[in-house]
């Protein structure tokens, strides 16, 4: 498996947010979480990108133990709900930013970004500044500023939250398009059921800091517990 | 016709505000003006050639201000804005900028008072670099107070973002935190520029009446009843902090809004 996470765990104080979070997931695969508002989401991916230190367990990704890595030195790219570009660059440098990091060739940026200028749809908007983009338009810059170095594994946190519900529906697609062509390994966090069920190529339900991994999409909508079947009963008991 | 009042009221204050400088320019233009007479009996340069004289040393004075506030004014502003960084995001924000304004509970000449024990022992009385630390103790907090603001959530996450995108602390800094402070620097240079510039109380006990800048000057001619020289050293204090507001203006506020 390209990446294994072994019972992980996470308390703040009393509180336990993550509870023995194990699971695997394939290269080039979507694995989506679905969960409430607090439940724990946030601080696995948080985990997972570096950004909080686990009480234990261990993390692989491609079969070595990434744990004590800095979060700069993992090449794995968190996404927060807001798209969080840098305000004084515009489009072009906000997603060159990761390769100018790295020190790329002038050229070889140039060339990258238009690439996934194109692929995000964004022609003609390279020079425009962050203000001048709507929600939908930022948040592909974002995902552009992060897949253009190539992650080797992208969390994504509730990435469409605060989108209307039509450019949410337009960004899915965009994201299933992305993600194939780009080969993305992604875990996908939502708390939208349906959101969960197109995005993933896996599926799990996480619930007060305990993660279920289901075998099948099928597996995940017979489950009383993730909400699938108190929805399909409130859209026939409405005929 | 309808008549308004408006215009007339407006252009009343705007001559309420321009009279005292326009006093000013003419006071620095002006001498041999005694009572009852309504106009000076000499108006000429005599008083701004006095300022390149050794007599008056306002030249002197007028360099070393700028000097010291350049000097303050960096140095807030810089360690200002890195210190905030470790203030505001400290478990003990609270307490550590309650502590930040301790400085401003005293008034600046009992500040003085409780410090030049420590000036003495230092050797730093009646030194410029004296006063210039003394007067870094006032405008560093206003710095860490000022850029409070800054170092909410998002920026925090903006920090995190650059992690994960491959940046270290270094790359955060040049890349991100400081070019998008750029306004906020600005403006925290100027207002700790005004600071120090102004400054009379620390500056007269710390530098003992050896340090003269430009405000302990303006204190010094009007203490002497001479008004001329004490009208050319405001108008030289003054135009610093009018081309500060200039460039403000012009090239920050601008961009701000």
């Amino acid at each position: 498996m390209f990446l294994e996470v072994k019972q992980i765990r996470k308390s703040f104080g009393q509180e336990q947010v993550v509870t023995d979070l194990t699971f695997s997931l394939e290269r080039h695969k979507t694995l989506s979480i679905l969960g409430q508002s607090g439940c724990g989401k946030t601080t696995m991916l948080k985990m997972l990108g570096g950004l909080v230190t686990p009480d234990g367990g261990d993390i692989r990704l491609d079969g070595a133990s990434i744990s004590h890595k800095k979060p700069e030195q993992r090449n794995i790219i968190y996404l927060y709900q807001e798209d969080l570009l840098f305000p004084h660059l515009n489009v072009f440098e906000n997603i060159a930013f990761g390769l100018r990091l790295k020190k790329h060739p002038a050229k070889e940026v140039r060339q990258k970004v238009e690439t996934m200028v194109e692929s995000l749809e964004l022609q003609g908007q390279q020079s425009k500044m962050p203000h001048q983009l709507s929600g939908g338009q930022r948040q592909r810059v974002s995902f552009g500023r992060a897949i253009i170095n190539n992650p080797a594994l992208l969390l994504l946190d509730e990435p469409f939250g605060s989108l209307d519900a039509g450019t949410r529906q337009r960004m899915q697609q965009l994201f299933k398009k992305i993600a194939g062509a780009f080969s993305i390994t992604s875990l996908f966090v939502t708390h939208d059921l349906k959101e969960a069920i197109l995005m993933g190529d896996e599926i799990a339900f996480m619930k007060s800091g305990v993660l279920k991994v289901y075998k099948s999409k099928q597996a995940f909508i017979e489950d009383p517990e993730t909400g699938v079947q108190s929805e399909i009963g409130f859209w026939k008991d409405l005929k | 016709m309808r008549f308004s009042v408006k215009p007339f009221i407006l252009s009343l204050l705007v001559l309420l505000v321009l009279f005292p400088f326009a006093y000013l320019g003419l006071l620095s233009l002006a001498g041999d003006w005694r009572f009852p007479d309504v106009w000076p009996a000499y108006i000429g340069l005599r008083n701004w050639y006095a300022v390149l004289s050794a007599e008056t040393s306002l030249w002197q004075s007028f360099l070393l201000s700028v000097l010291i506030s350049v000097s303050v004014a960096t140095a807030a502003t810089f360690s200002g804005f890195f210190i905030s960084r470790l203030v505001y995001y400290h478990p003990k924000q609270h307490l550590l900028t309650l502590l930040s304004y301790f400085p401003y509970i005293l008034a600046p000449v009992v500040f003085a008072a409780c410090l030049s024990f420590f000036f003495l022992k230092l050797g730093l009385f009646g030194k410029s670099g004296g006063v210039v630390v003394a007067q870094f103790m006032v405008a560093f907090p206003y710095a860490l107070i000022f850029f409070g603001s800054f170092w909410g959530s998002k920026t925090q996450q903006l920090e995190k973002l650059v992690a994960t995108l491959g940046g270290n602390l270094w790359h955060t800094f040049q890349r991100v935190l400081l070019p998008m402070a750029r306004g906020m620097l600005l403006v925290c240079f100027f207002q700790t520029f005004l600071i120090s510039w102004f400054e009379y109380g620390l500056t007269s006990i710390i530098g003992v009446g050896k340090v003269q800048t430009l405000t302990i000057k303006v204190f010094l001619f009007i203490k002497e009843a001479n008004f001329y020289y004490g009208a050319l050293s405001c108008v030289l204090l003054i135009l610093p902090p009018v081309a500060l507001l200039y460039i403000n203006k012009r090239y920050v506020f601008n961009k701000l809004v």
